[in-house]
Protein backbone atom coordinates (compact mmCIF):
# COMPACT_ATOMS: atom_id res chain seq x y z
CA UNK A 1 0.00 0.00 0.00
CA UNK A 2 1.06 3.49 -0.72
CA UNK A 3 1.32 4.51 2.88
CA UNK A 4 3.71 1.81 3.89
CA UNK A 5 5.66 2.27 0.72
CA UNK A 6 6.26 5.88 1.65
CA UNK A 7 7.31 5.19 5.19
CA UNK A 8 9.86 2.61 4.14
CA UNK A 9 13.06 4.47 3.81
CA UNK A 10 15.42 3.18 1.21
CA UNK A 11 18.73 2.81 2.89
CA UNK A 12 21.38 3.68 0.36
CA UNK A 13 24.73 2.68 1.74
CA UNK A 14 27.21 5.14 0.37
CA UNK A 15 30.58 4.17 1.59
CA UNK A 16 33.29 6.62 0.78
CA UNK A 17 36.18 4.70 -0.69
CA UNK A 18 38.61 7.13 0.92
CA UNK A 19 37.18 6.51 4.39
CA UNK A 20 39.73 5.67 7.07
CA UNK A 21 37.31 4.62 9.78
CA UNK A 22 38.84 1.15 9.98
CA UNK A 23 42.19 2.82 10.65
CA UNK A 24 40.63 4.92 13.39
CA UNK A 25 39.11 1.84 14.99
CA UNK A 26 42.42 -0.02 14.70
CA UNK A 27 44.49 2.65 16.39
CA UNK A 28 41.89 2.87 19.17
CA UNK A 29 42.05 -0.89 19.71
CA UNK A 30 45.83 -0.63 19.75
CA UNK A 31 45.63 2.17 22.30
CA UNK A 32 43.28 0.17 24.53
CA UNK A 33 45.62 -2.80 24.38
CA UNK A 34 48.54 -0.63 25.51
CA UNK A 35 46.53 0.84 28.37
CA UNK A 36 45.21 -2.54 29.55
CA UNK A 37 48.68 -4.10 29.56
CA UNK A 38 50.07 -1.16 31.45
CA UNK A 39 47.30 -1.16 34.06
CA UNK A 40 47.70 -4.90 34.53
CA UNK A 41 51.35 -4.61 35.47
CA UNK A 42 50.65 -1.42 37.43
CA UNK A 43 48.21 -3.31 39.67
CA UNK A 44 50.82 -6.02 40.16
CA UNK A 45 53.31 -3.31 41.06
CA UNK A 46 50.97 -1.68 43.59
CA UNK A 47 50.18 -5.02 45.18
CA UNK A 48 53.88 -5.86 45.59
CA UNK A 49 55.74 -2.70 46.47
CA UNK B 1 58.80 11.94 -8.63
CA UNK B 2 61.08 11.04 -11.51
CA UNK B 3 64.48 10.03 -10.26
CA UNK B 4 66.86 9.29 -13.13
CA UNK B 5 69.53 7.92 -10.80
CA UNK B 6 67.33 5.06 -9.57
CA UNK B 7 68.06 1.63 -11.01
CA UNK B 8 65.50 -0.95 -12.01
CA UNK B 9 67.94 -3.55 -10.77
CA UNK B 10 70.69 -3.22 -8.20
CA UNK B 11 74.01 -3.27 -10.06
CA UNK B 12 75.65 -6.71 -9.90
CA UNK B 13 78.81 -5.41 -8.27
CA UNK B 14 76.80 -3.69 -5.55
CA UNK B 15 74.72 -6.83 -5.24
CA UNK B 16 77.87 -8.85 -4.49
CA UNK B 17 78.78 -6.44 -1.70
CA UNK B 18 75.32 -6.76 -0.15
CA UNK B 19 75.35 -10.54 -0.55
CA UNK B 20 78.69 -10.78 1.26
CA UNK B 21 76.96 -9.21 4.27
CA UNK B 22 74.08 -11.65 4.02
CA UNK B 23 76.34 -14.74 3.97
CA UNK B 24 77.79 -13.68 7.32
CA UNK B 25 74.35 -12.78 8.69
CA UNK B 26 72.82 -16.16 7.90
CA UNK B 27 75.89 -18.04 9.16
CA UNK B 28 75.33 -16.15 12.40
CA UNK B 29 71.69 -17.25 12.40
CA UNK B 30 72.76 -20.90 12.21
CA UNK B 31 75.28 -20.69 15.05
CA UNK B 32 73.18 -18.44 17.27
CA UNK B 33 70.03 -20.48 16.74
CA UNK B 34 71.80 -23.63 17.91
CA UNK B 35 73.03 -21.81 21.02
CA UNK B 36 69.49 -20.55 21.70
CA UNK B 37 68.09 -24.07 21.49
CA UNK B 38 70.75 -25.34 23.92
CA UNK B 39 69.91 -22.52 26.37
CA UNK B 40 66.24 -23.41 26.52
CA UNK B 41 67.07 -27.11 26.91
CA UNK B 42 69.50 -26.44 29.77
CA UNK B 43 67.02 -24.17 31.51
CA UNK B 44 64.32 -26.82 31.34
CA UNK B 45 66.42 -28.87 33.76
CA UNK B 46 66.23 -31.95 31.55
CA UNK B 47 69.54 -31.56 29.74
CA UNK B 48 73.14 -30.68 30.58
CA UNK B 49 75.82 -29.28 28.29
CA UNK B 50 78.52 -31.82 27.41
CA UNK B 51 82.26 -31.56 28.05
CA UNK B 52 81.89 -29.05 30.85
CA UNK B 53 80.83 -26.24 28.51
CA UNK B 54 79.38 -23.42 30.62
CA UNK B 55 75.90 -21.98 30.17
CA UNK B 56 77.29 -18.45 30.02
CA UNK B 57 79.67 -19.27 27.22
CA UNK B 58 76.74 -20.47 25.11
CA UNK B 59 74.71 -17.42 26.11
CA UNK B 60 77.59 -15.14 25.10
CA UNK B 61 77.72 -16.82 21.70
CA UNK B 62 73.97 -16.40 21.29
CA UNK B 63 73.84 -12.73 22.31
CA UNK B 64 76.89 -11.65 20.30
CA UNK B 65 76.17 -13.65 17.20
CA UNK B 66 72.45 -12.83 16.93
CA UNK B 67 72.11 -9.51 18.76
CA UNK B 68 75.23 -7.93 17.25
CA UNK B 69 76.46 -9.87 14.20
CA UNK B 70 73.28 -11.06 12.44
CA UNK B 71 71.59 -7.70 12.88
CA UNK B 72 74.49 -5.42 11.92
CA UNK B 73 75.48 -7.43 8.86
CA UNK B 74 71.93 -7.81 7.58
CA UNK B 75 71.17 -4.13 8.13
CA UNK B 76 74.33 -2.92 6.39
CA UNK B 77 73.70 -5.22 3.43
CA UNK B 78 70.08 -4.11 3.14
CA UNK B 79 70.86 -0.42 3.41
CA UNK B 80 73.67 -0.65 0.87
CA UNK B 81 71.35 -2.42 -1.57
CA UNK B 82 68.51 0.05 -0.93
CA UNK B 83 70.81 3.02 -1.47
CA UNK B 84 72.29 1.60 -4.66
CA UNK B 85 68.78 0.84 -5.94
CA UNK B 86 67.26 4.26 -5.20
CA UNK B 87 70.23 6.63 -5.62
CA UNK B 88 72.14 4.78 -8.29
CA UNK B 89 75.10 2.42 -8.62
CA UNK B 90 77.99 3.07 -6.25
CA UNK B 91 81.09 4.64 -7.72
CA UNK B 92 84.24 2.56 -7.55
CA UNK B 93 85.46 4.52 -4.56
CA UNK B 94 82.16 4.12 -2.73
CA UNK B 95 82.07 0.40 -3.39
CA UNK B 96 85.64 -0.11 -2.22
CA UNK B 97 84.71 1.78 0.95
CA UNK B 98 81.87 -0.69 1.41
CA UNK B 99 84.19 -3.66 0.96
CA UNK B 100 86.73 -2.26 3.44
CA UNK B 101 83.90 -1.87 5.94
CA UNK B 102 82.72 -5.41 5.30
CA UNK B 103 86.16 -6.95 5.80
CA UNK B 104 86.84 -4.93 8.95
CA UNK B 105 83.54 -6.09 10.41
CA UNK B 106 84.20 -9.68 9.40
CA UNK B 107 87.73 -9.70 10.82
CA UNK B 108 86.41 -8.25 14.06
CA UNK B 109 83.67 -10.87 14.22
CA UNK B 110 86.12 -13.72 13.71
CA UNK B 111 88.43 -12.32 16.39
CA UNK B 112 85.67 -11.84 18.96
CA UNK B 113 84.13 -15.24 18.14
CA UNK B 114 87.49 -16.96 18.55
CA UNK B 115 87.97 -15.47 22.00
CA UNK B 116 84.46 -16.54 23.01
CA UNK B 117 85.05 -20.09 21.77
CA UNK B 118 88.37 -20.23 23.63
CA UNK B 119 86.35 -19.34 26.76
CA UNK B 120 88.40 -16.17 27.21
CA UNK B 121 85.42 -13.82 26.88
CA UNK B 122 82.42 -15.26 28.67
CA UNK B 123 81.13 -11.82 29.55
CA UNK B 124 77.85 -11.86 27.57
CA UNK B 125 77.13 -9.52 24.70
CA UNK B 126 76.84 -6.52 27.04
CA UNK B 127 80.37 -7.10 28.50
CA UNK B 128 79.54 -5.28 31.73
CA UNK B 129 82.55 -4.51 33.92
CA UNK B 130 83.81 -5.77 36.31
CA UNK B 131 83.56 -8.96 34.24
CA UNK B 132 86.78 -8.81 32.29
CA UNK B 133 87.35 -10.42 28.90
CA UNK B 134 90.57 -10.99 26.97
CA UNK B 135 91.72 -7.78 25.26
CA UNK B 136 91.30 -9.38 21.82
CA UNK B 137 87.55 -9.68 22.44
CA UNK B 138 87.28 -5.92 22.91
CA UNK B 139 89.52 -5.32 19.90
CA UNK B 140 87.31 -7.61 17.82
CA UNK B 141 84.16 -5.75 18.78
CA UNK B 142 85.89 -2.44 18.10
CA UNK B 143 86.71 -3.63 14.58
CA UNK B 144 83.06 -4.56 14.04
CA UNK B 145 82.03 -1.06 14.98
CA UNK B 146 84.73 0.72 13.02
CA UNK B 147 83.87 -1.47 10.04
CA UNK B 148 80.22 -0.46 10.33
CA UNK B 149 81.28 3.19 10.25
CA UNK B 150 83.23 2.60 7.05
CA UNK B 151 80.25 0.76 5.58
CA UNK B 152 78.08 3.69 6.61
CA UNK B 153 80.50 6.09 4.96
CA UNK B 154 79.66 4.50 1.60
CA UNK B 155 75.99 5.36 2.16
CA UNK B 156 76.81 8.90 3.26
CA UNK B 157 79.02 9.42 0.18
CA UNK B 158 76.28 8.20 -2.13
CA UNK B 159 73.72 10.43 -0.45
CA UNK B 160 75.98 13.49 -0.74
CA UNK B 161 76.58 12.73 -4.42
CA UNK B 162 72.84 12.42 -5.11
CA UNK B 163 72.09 15.72 -3.38
CA UNK B 164 74.87 17.44 -5.32
CA UNK B 165 73.45 16.20 -8.60
CA UNK B 166 69.84 16.99 -7.68
CA UNK B 167 69.91 20.39 -6.00
CA UNK B 168 66.70 21.42 -4.24
CA UNK B 169 65.26 17.89 -4.42
CA UNK B 170 64.43 15.67 -1.44
CA UNK B 171 66.50 12.48 -1.54
CA UNK B 172 64.85 9.16 -2.46
CA UNK B 173 62.93 7.88 0.56
CA UNK B 174 64.87 4.62 1.06
CA UNK B 175 68.18 6.46 0.80
CA UNK B 176 66.95 9.06 3.27
CA UNK B 177 65.95 6.35 5.73
CA UNK B 178 69.23 4.46 5.36
CA UNK B 179 71.06 7.71 5.97
CA UNK B 180 69.10 8.54 9.14
CA UNK B 181 69.77 5.08 10.54
CA UNK B 182 73.46 5.32 9.64
CA UNK B 183 73.81 8.68 11.36
CA UNK B 184 71.96 7.50 14.44
CA UNK B 185 74.26 4.48 14.55
CA UNK B 186 77.41 6.59 14.29
CA UNK B 187 76.32 9.01 17.02
CA UNK B 188 75.29 6.09 19.26
CA UNK B 189 78.37 3.91 18.79
CA UNK B 190 80.63 6.75 19.94
CA UNK B 191 79.46 5.82 23.45
CA UNK B 192 80.34 2.16 23.35
CA UNK B 193 83.57 2.88 21.47
CA UNK B 194 84.56 5.29 24.25
CA UNK B 195 84.07 2.82 27.08
CA UNK B 196 85.87 0.08 25.16
CA UNK B 197 88.83 2.18 24.02
CA UNK B 198 89.34 4.38 27.08
CA UNK B 199 88.19 2.08 29.88
CA UNK B 200 87.88 -1.63 29.14
CA UNK B 201 90.76 -2.16 26.74
CA UNK B 202 93.47 -0.45 28.86
CA UNK B 203 92.08 -2.27 31.90
CA UNK B 204 92.12 -5.70 30.26
CA UNK B 205 95.67 -5.05 29.01
CA UNK B 206 96.70 -4.27 32.58
CA UNK B 207 97.64 -0.65 31.77
CA UNK B 208 95.19 0.55 34.39
CA UNK B 209 94.28 -1.37 37.50
CA UNK B 210 90.63 -0.44 37.98
CA UNK B 211 87.66 0.87 36.08
CA UNK B 212 84.70 3.17 36.91
CA UNK B 213 81.72 0.84 36.58
CA UNK B 214 79.00 3.52 36.62
CA UNK B 215 80.60 5.45 33.78
CA UNK B 216 81.17 2.31 31.77
CA UNK B 217 77.57 1.12 32.10
CA UNK B 218 76.22 4.57 31.30
CA UNK B 219 78.33 4.77 28.14
CA UNK B 220 77.15 1.30 27.20
CA UNK B 221 73.47 2.20 27.56
CA UNK B 222 73.94 5.52 25.80
CA UNK B 223 74.62 3.14 22.92
CA UNK B 224 72.33 0.27 23.96
CA UNK B 225 68.99 1.94 23.41
CA UNK B 226 69.69 3.42 19.98
CA UNK B 227 71.06 -0.05 19.18
CA UNK B 228 67.52 -1.40 19.37
CA UNK B 229 66.28 1.37 17.08
CA UNK B 230 69.12 0.63 14.70
CA UNK B 231 67.62 -2.86 14.45
CA UNK B 232 64.09 -1.56 14.11
CA UNK B 233 64.43 1.23 11.55
CA UNK B 234 65.38 -1.06 8.64
CA UNK B 235 62.24 -3.05 9.42
CA UNK B 236 60.34 0.24 9.30
CA UNK B 237 61.94 0.94 5.90
CA UNK B 238 60.38 -2.27 4.66
CA UNK B 239 57.03 -1.52 6.32
CA UNK B 240 56.78 2.06 5.08
CA UNK B 241 58.21 1.71 1.59
CA UNK B 242 58.37 -1.91 0.42
CA UNK B 243 55.12 -3.38 1.74
CA UNK B 244 52.83 -0.82 0.02
CA UNK B 245 54.37 -1.79 -3.31
CA UNK B 246 54.17 -5.52 -2.58
CA UNK B 247 50.43 -5.33 -1.91
CA UNK B 248 49.87 -2.99 -4.86
CA UNK B 249 49.00 0.06 -2.76
CA UNK B 250 50.61 3.39 -2.01
CA UNK B 251 52.74 4.88 0.75
CA UNK B 252 50.30 6.79 2.94
CA UNK B 253 52.55 9.84 3.15
CA UNK B 254 56.19 10.35 2.21
CA UNK B 255 56.55 13.32 4.56
CA UNK B 256 55.05 11.48 7.53
CA UNK B 257 57.56 8.67 7.02
CA UNK B 258 60.48 11.12 6.95
CA UNK B 259 59.16 12.95 9.98
CA UNK B 260 58.91 9.75 12.02
CA UNK B 261 62.50 8.81 11.12
CA UNK B 262 63.73 12.24 12.21
CA UNK B 263 61.88 11.85 15.52
CA UNK B 264 63.59 8.49 16.03
CA UNK B 265 66.95 10.14 15.43
CA UNK B 266 66.19 12.81 18.04
CA UNK B 267 64.62 10.68 20.77
CA UNK B 268 66.43 7.34 20.51
CA UNK B 269 69.68 8.45 22.05
CA UNK B 270 69.16 10.56 25.20
CA UNK B 271 67.18 7.76 26.87
CA UNK B 272 69.72 5.12 27.99
CA UNK B 273 68.86 5.57 31.68
CA UNK B 274 65.67 3.62 31.16
CA UNK B 275 67.96 0.58 31.22
CA UNK B 276 69.56 1.79 34.45
CA UNK B 277 66.47 2.69 36.47
CA UNK B 278 67.46 0.27 39.26
CA UNK B 279 71.08 1.45 39.41
CA UNK B 280 72.70 3.59 42.08
CA UNK B 281 74.80 6.64 41.26
CA UNK B 282 72.29 8.41 39.00
CA UNK B 283 69.94 11.02 40.44
CA UNK B 284 66.26 9.95 40.09
CA UNK B 285 65.43 13.35 38.59
CA UNK B 286 67.70 12.64 35.61
CA UNK B 287 66.26 9.16 35.29
CA UNK B 288 62.81 10.74 35.24
CA UNK B 289 63.82 13.18 32.53
CA UNK B 290 65.07 10.34 30.33
CA UNK B 291 61.88 8.40 31.04
CA UNK B 292 59.92 11.35 29.63
CA UNK B 293 62.16 11.45 26.55
CA UNK B 294 61.64 7.70 26.20
CA UNK B 295 57.89 8.17 26.12
CA UNK B 296 58.28 10.67 23.28
CA UNK B 297 59.37 7.73 21.11
CA UNK B 298 55.79 6.50 21.45
CA UNK B 299 54.81 9.32 19.07
CA UNK B 300 56.67 8.17 15.94
CA UNK B 301 55.79 4.57 16.81
CA UNK B 302 52.07 5.33 16.80
CA UNK B 303 52.51 7.48 13.67
CA UNK B 304 53.94 4.38 12.02
CA UNK B 305 51.06 2.20 13.19
CA UNK B 306 48.54 4.74 11.90
CA UNK B 307 50.27 5.09 8.58
CA UNK B 308 50.43 1.33 8.02
CA UNK B 309 46.78 0.77 8.90
CA UNK B 310 45.90 3.62 6.54
CA UNK B 311 47.95 2.12 3.69
CA UNK B 312 46.16 -1.20 4.12
CA UNK B 313 42.70 0.32 4.44
CA UNK B 314 43.09 2.65 1.45
CA UNK B 315 44.29 -0.26 -0.62
CA UNK B 316 41.41 -2.51 0.46
CA UNK B 317 38.77 0.16 -0.14
CA UNK B 318 40.17 0.92 -3.58
CA UNK B 319 39.60 -2.78 -4.24
CA UNK B 320 35.96 -2.40 -3.18
CA UNK B 321 36.15 -3.42 0.47
CA UNK B 322 33.33 -2.20 2.70
CA UNK B 323 32.60 -2.23 6.42
CA UNK B 324 34.91 -1.43 9.28
CA UNK B 325 37.47 -4.17 8.66
CA UNK B 326 36.52 -5.47 5.21
CA UNK B 327 39.86 -4.23 3.82
CA UNK B 328 41.74 -6.88 5.78
CA UNK B 329 40.29 -9.54 3.46
CA UNK B 330 41.71 -7.83 0.37
CA UNK B 331 45.34 -8.12 1.47
CA UNK B 332 47.50 -10.66 -0.40
CA UNK B 333 47.53 -13.44 2.19
CA UNK B 334 49.32 -15.85 -0.14
CA UNK B 335 52.40 -13.67 -0.68
CA UNK B 336 55.31 -14.33 1.69
CA UNK B 337 56.80 -10.92 0.92
CA UNK B 338 53.74 -9.44 2.61
CA UNK B 339 52.61 -12.05 5.14
CA UNK B 340 55.98 -12.58 6.83
CA UNK B 341 56.67 -8.89 7.59
CA UNK B 342 52.98 -8.46 8.46
CA UNK B 343 53.34 -11.02 11.25
CA UNK B 344 56.32 -8.95 12.35
CA UNK B 345 54.14 -5.81 12.47
CA UNK B 346 51.44 -7.52 14.51
CA UNK B 347 54.06 -8.82 16.93
CA UNK B 348 55.20 -5.29 17.49
CA UNK B 349 51.92 -4.54 19.29
CA UNK B 350 52.57 -6.76 22.35
CA UNK B 351 56.27 -5.98 22.01
CA UNK B 352 55.63 -2.24 22.25
CA UNK B 353 53.15 -2.68 25.11
CA UNK B 354 55.79 -4.56 27.08
CA UNK B 355 58.33 -1.85 26.30
CA UNK B 356 56.08 0.82 27.79
CA UNK B 357 55.87 -1.24 30.97
CA UNK B 358 59.66 -1.66 31.10
CA UNK B 359 60.27 2.06 30.74
CA UNK B 360 57.75 3.14 33.37
CA UNK B 361 60.35 4.11 35.98
CA UNK B 362 59.11 2.55 39.26
CA UNK B 363 57.23 -0.21 37.46
CA UNK B 364 60.56 -1.39 36.09
CA UNK B 365 61.05 -2.95 39.55
CA UNK B 366 58.48 -5.60 38.68
CA UNK B 367 60.33 -6.83 35.60
CA UNK B 368 63.95 -5.69 35.90
CA UNK B 369 66.46 -8.49 35.29
CA UNK B 370 63.68 -11.06 35.09
CA UNK B 371 63.19 -13.28 32.07
CA UNK B 372 60.23 -11.02 31.15
CA UNK B 373 62.86 -8.76 29.56
CA UNK B 374 64.20 -11.64 27.47
CA UNK B 375 60.62 -12.41 26.43
CA UNK B 376 60.20 -8.76 25.47
CA UNK B 377 63.15 -8.52 23.12
CA UNK B 378 62.45 -11.86 21.53
CA UNK B 379 59.23 -10.19 20.38
CA UNK B 380 60.88 -6.95 19.28
CA UNK B 381 64.14 -7.99 17.67
CA UNK B 382 63.81 -11.76 17.39
CA UNK B 383 60.32 -11.62 15.85
CA UNK B 384 59.23 -8.21 14.56
CA UNK B 385 62.63 -7.33 13.16
CA UNK B 386 63.88 -10.78 12.23
CA UNK B 387 60.68 -11.87 10.47
CA UNK B 388 60.71 -8.60 8.52
CA UNK B 389 64.32 -9.31 7.52
CA UNK B 390 63.28 -12.80 6.42
CA UNK B 391 60.42 -11.27 4.43
CA UNK B 392 62.89 -8.87 2.79
CA UNK B 393 65.27 -11.74 2.00
CA UNK B 394 62.57 -13.52 0.02
CA UNK B 395 62.77 -10.90 -2.73
CA UNK B 396 66.13 -9.23 -2.09
CA UNK B 397 68.33 -12.35 -2.20
CA UNK B 398 66.94 -13.57 -5.56
CA UNK B 399 66.98 -9.99 -6.87
CA UNK B 400 70.69 -9.76 -6.10
CA UNK B 401 71.59 -13.25 -7.33
CA UNK B 402 69.52 -13.03 -10.53
CA UNK B 403 67.06 -15.72 -9.45
CA UNK B 404 63.37 -16.03 -8.65
CA UNK B 405 61.33 -16.82 -5.57
CA UNK B 406 59.40 -19.89 -6.70
CA UNK B 407 55.86 -20.76 -5.60
CA UNK B 408 57.22 -23.56 -3.45
CA UNK B 409 59.71 -21.29 -1.67
CA UNK B 410 57.03 -18.64 -1.23
CA UNK B 411 54.84 -21.19 0.53
CA UNK B 412 57.74 -22.46 2.62
CA UNK B 413 58.41 -18.85 3.64
CA UNK B 414 54.88 -18.49 4.98
CA UNK B 415 55.14 -21.83 6.78
CA UNK B 416 58.45 -20.69 8.27
CA UNK B 417 56.82 -17.57 9.69
CA UNK B 418 53.90 -19.54 11.12
CA UNK B 419 56.32 -21.97 12.81
CA UNK B 420 58.29 -19.04 14.16
CA UNK B 421 55.14 -17.44 15.55
CA UNK B 422 54.01 -20.62 17.27
CA UNK B 423 57.45 -21.25 18.75
CA UNK B 424 57.77 -17.67 19.90
CA UNK B 425 54.28 -17.61 21.42
CA UNK B 426 55.34 -20.51 23.62
CA UNK B 427 58.83 -19.26 24.40
CA UNK B 428 58.18 -15.56 24.77
CA UNK B 429 54.79 -16.05 26.42
CA UNK B 430 56.33 -18.35 29.02
CA UNK B 431 59.21 -15.92 29.54
CA UNK B 432 56.82 -13.03 30.17
CA UNK B 433 54.76 -15.08 32.62
CA UNK B 434 57.74 -16.51 34.51
CA UNK B 435 59.27 -13.05 34.65
CA UNK B 436 56.21 -11.65 36.38
CA UNK B 437 56.65 -14.45 38.93
CA UNK B 438 60.23 -13.29 39.51
CA UNK B 439 62.27 -15.76 37.43
CA UNK B 440 65.68 -14.22 36.68
CA UNK B 441 67.14 -13.85 33.20
CA UNK B 442 70.71 -14.90 32.38
CA UNK B 443 70.60 -17.87 34.72
CA UNK B 444 71.32 -21.51 34.16
CA UNK B 445 68.98 -24.12 35.59
CA UNK B 446 68.75 -24.08 39.37
CA UNK B 447 66.25 -25.14 41.99
CA UNK B 448 67.57 -22.44 44.31
CA UNK B 449 67.92 -24.83 47.26
CA UNK B 450 64.37 -26.11 46.87
CA UNK B 451 62.72 -22.69 47.25
CA UNK B 452 58.95 -22.80 46.68
CA UNK B 453 59.02 -19.69 44.46
CA UNK B 454 61.64 -21.19 42.16
CA UNK B 455 59.56 -24.35 41.79
CA UNK B 456 56.77 -22.23 40.27
CA UNK B 457 59.04 -21.26 37.39
CA UNK B 458 59.92 -24.74 36.21
CA UNK B 459 56.77 -25.48 34.15
CA UNK B 460 57.37 -22.21 32.30
CA UNK B 461 60.96 -23.22 31.62
CA UNK B 462 59.72 -26.44 30.08
CA UNK B 463 57.34 -24.38 27.91
CA UNK B 464 60.31 -22.26 26.84
CA UNK B 465 62.17 -25.39 25.77
CA UNK B 466 59.18 -26.53 23.72
CA UNK B 467 58.98 -23.10 22.09
CA UNK B 468 62.76 -23.05 21.56
CA UNK B 469 62.68 -26.42 19.80
CA UNK B 470 59.92 -25.22 17.46
CA UNK B 471 61.90 -22.04 16.79
CA UNK B 472 64.99 -24.04 15.97
CA UNK B 473 62.97 -25.89 13.36
CA UNK B 474 62.08 -22.48 11.94
CA UNK B 475 65.76 -21.58 11.75
CA UNK B 476 66.59 -24.73 9.81
CA UNK B 477 63.77 -23.96 7.38
CA UNK B 478 64.99 -20.37 6.94
CA UNK B 479 68.54 -21.51 6.23
CA UNK B 480 67.19 -23.93 3.65
CA UNK B 481 65.26 -21.14 1.91
CA UNK B 482 68.28 -18.83 2.04
CA UNK B 483 70.56 -21.41 0.44
CA UNK B 484 67.94 -22.10 -2.19
CA UNK B 485 67.53 -18.42 -3.07
CA UNK B 486 71.27 -17.75 -3.06
CA UNK B 487 72.41 -20.79 -5.09
CA UNK B 488 69.69 -23.00 -6.49
CA UNK B 489 66.50 -21.12 -7.33
CA UNK B 490 65.75 -20.84 -11.08
CA UNK B 491 67.33 -17.89 -12.90
CA UNK B 492 65.03 -14.97 -13.51
CA UNK B 493 64.02 -11.46 -12.54
CA UNK B 494 62.76 -10.76 -9.04
CA UNK B 495 61.41 -7.27 -8.43
CA UNK B 496 62.90 -4.92 -5.79
CA UNK B 497 59.62 -3.35 -4.63
CA UNK B 498 59.81 0.38 -3.93
CA UNK B 499 56.50 2.07 -3.13
CA UNK B 500 55.26 5.42 -4.36
CA UNK B 501 53.49 7.98 -2.22
CA UNK B 502 49.70 8.27 -2.49
CA UNK B 503 50.12 11.92 -3.34
CA UNK B 504 52.92 12.01 -5.90
CA UNK B 505 52.68 15.77 -6.25
CA UNK B 506 53.41 16.33 -2.58
CA UNK B 507 57.08 17.17 -2.33
CA UNK B 508 58.65 16.40 1.05
CA UNK B 509 59.71 19.63 2.80
CA UNK B 510 63.42 20.27 2.32
CA UNK B 511 63.82 20.96 6.03
CA UNK B 512 64.00 17.19 6.52
CA UNK B 513 67.35 17.21 4.72
CA UNK B 514 68.84 19.86 6.97
CA UNK B 515 71.37 17.76 8.87
CA UNK B 516 72.93 20.73 10.67
CA UNK B 517 69.54 21.28 12.27
CA UNK B 518 68.71 17.64 13.14
CA UNK B 519 72.16 16.62 14.29
CA UNK B 520 72.33 19.91 16.19
CA UNK B 521 69.13 19.15 18.11
CA UNK B 522 70.31 15.58 18.65
CA UNK B 523 73.52 16.80 20.28
CA UNK B 524 71.73 19.40 22.38
CA UNK B 525 69.35 16.74 23.71
CA UNK B 526 72.26 14.40 24.43
CA UNK B 527 74.22 17.09 26.26
CA UNK B 528 71.15 18.08 28.23
CA UNK B 529 70.31 14.52 29.26
CA UNK B 530 73.84 13.34 30.05
CA UNK B 531 76.23 16.14 31.06
CA UNK B 532 75.33 16.55 34.73
CA UNK B 533 74.82 12.82 35.36
CA UNK B 534 78.30 12.13 33.94
CA UNK B 535 79.85 14.82 36.12
CA UNK B 536 78.13 13.19 39.11
CA UNK B 537 79.26 9.70 38.16
CA UNK B 538 82.87 10.83 37.85
CA UNK B 539 83.12 13.23 40.79
CA UNK B 540 81.30 11.05 43.28
CA UNK B 541 82.70 7.77 42.05
CA UNK B 542 83.30 4.91 44.48
CA UNK B 543 86.71 3.20 44.27
CA UNK B 544 87.22 1.62 40.85
CA UNK B 545 86.79 -2.09 40.30
CA UNK B 546 89.41 -4.72 39.50
CA UNK B 547 88.56 -7.18 36.74
CA UNK B 548 86.87 -10.50 37.51
CA UNK B 549 86.84 -13.69 35.50
CA UNK B 550 84.05 -15.67 37.11
CA UNK B 551 83.76 -18.44 34.55
C1 LIG C 1 65.97 -20.46 17.96
C2 LIG C 1 65.60 -19.25 18.27
C3 LIG C 1 65.95 -18.65 19.61
C4 LIG C 1 65.94 -19.23 20.84
C5 LIG C 1 65.53 -20.65 21.18
C6 LIG C 1 66.40 -18.25 21.78
C7 LIG C 1 66.52 -18.45 23.14
C8 LIG C 1 67.06 -17.55 24.04
C9 LIG C 1 67.12 -17.71 25.46
C10 LIG C 1 66.60 -18.93 26.22
C11 LIG C 1 67.73 -16.62 25.99
C12 LIG C 1 67.97 -16.18 27.42
C13 LIG C 1 68.56 -17.00 28.33
C14 LIG C 1 68.88 -16.35 29.63
O1 LIG C 1 68.68 -15.15 29.88
O2 LIG C 1 69.37 -17.13 30.48
C15 LIG C 1 68.07 -15.77 24.90
C16 LIG C 1 68.73 -14.57 25.03
C17 LIG C 1 68.97 -13.69 23.99
N1 LIG C 1 68.54 -13.84 22.69
FE1 LIG C 1 67.60 -15.47 21.91
N2 LIG C 1 66.67 -17.08 21.12
C18 LIG C 1 66.41 -17.29 19.78
C19 LIG C 1 66.54 -16.39 18.76
C20 LIG C 1 67.10 -15.12 18.91
C21 LIG C 1 67.24 -14.17 17.85
C22 LIG C 1 66.83 -14.39 16.39
C23 LIG C 1 67.85 -13.08 18.39
C24 LIG C 1 68.26 -11.77 17.79
C25 LIG C 1 68.09 -11.37 16.59
C26 LIG C 1 68.09 -13.35 19.79
C27 LIG C 1 68.71 -12.49 20.66
C28 LIG C 1 68.95 -12.74 21.98
C29 LIG C 1 69.70 -11.87 22.85
C30 LIG C 1 70.34 -10.53 22.47
C31 LIG C 1 69.72 -12.47 24.11
C32 LIG C 1 70.32 -11.89 25.38
C33 LIG C 1 71.54 -12.54 25.77
C34 LIG C 1 71.97 -12.05 27.13
O3 LIG C 1 71.12 -11.85 28.02
O4 LIG C 1 73.18 -11.90 27.31
N3 LIG C 1 67.61 -14.59 20.07
N4 LIG C 1 67.64 -16.34 23.72
CU1 LIG D 1 65.87 0.97 25.61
Amino acid sequence: MAKTELSRKTKTEIEDSSSLKGTLASVFLLGFFLVITWIGVYLLFVSRF
Amino acid sequence: MFNPAANLKVDRRDGKLAMAHFYVAFTALAIGGLAGLLQTLVRSGKFELPAGIGYYQILTVHGVVLGLVLTTFFIMGFQLAATSKTSGTFTKKQRITGWVGFWLMTAGTVLAATMILLNEATVLYTFYAPLQAHALYYIGLTLVIVGSWVDGAAIIMKYAEWRRKNPGQPSPLLTFMSLVNTMMWIVATIGVASTVLFQLLPWSLGIVETVNIGVSRTLFWYFGHPLVYFWLLPAYMAWYVVIPKVIGGKIFSDSLARMSFILFLLFSIPVGFHHQLMEPGIDPAWKFLQVILTFLVVIPSLMTAFSLFATFESFGRAKGATGLFGWLKKLPWGDARFVVPFIGMVTFIPAGAGGIVNASHQMNQVVHNTIWVTGHFHLTVATSVVLTFFGVSYWLIPHLTGRKLTKAMNKLGIIQAVIWSIGMTFMSGAMHAAGLLGAPRRSSYSEYGGAAQAAEWIPYQVAQAIGGSILFLGIILMLYIFINLAFFAPKGEQEFPVGEAADEAEKAPMVFENWKLWLGITFVLILFAYTIPFIDLIQNAPPGAKGYKLW
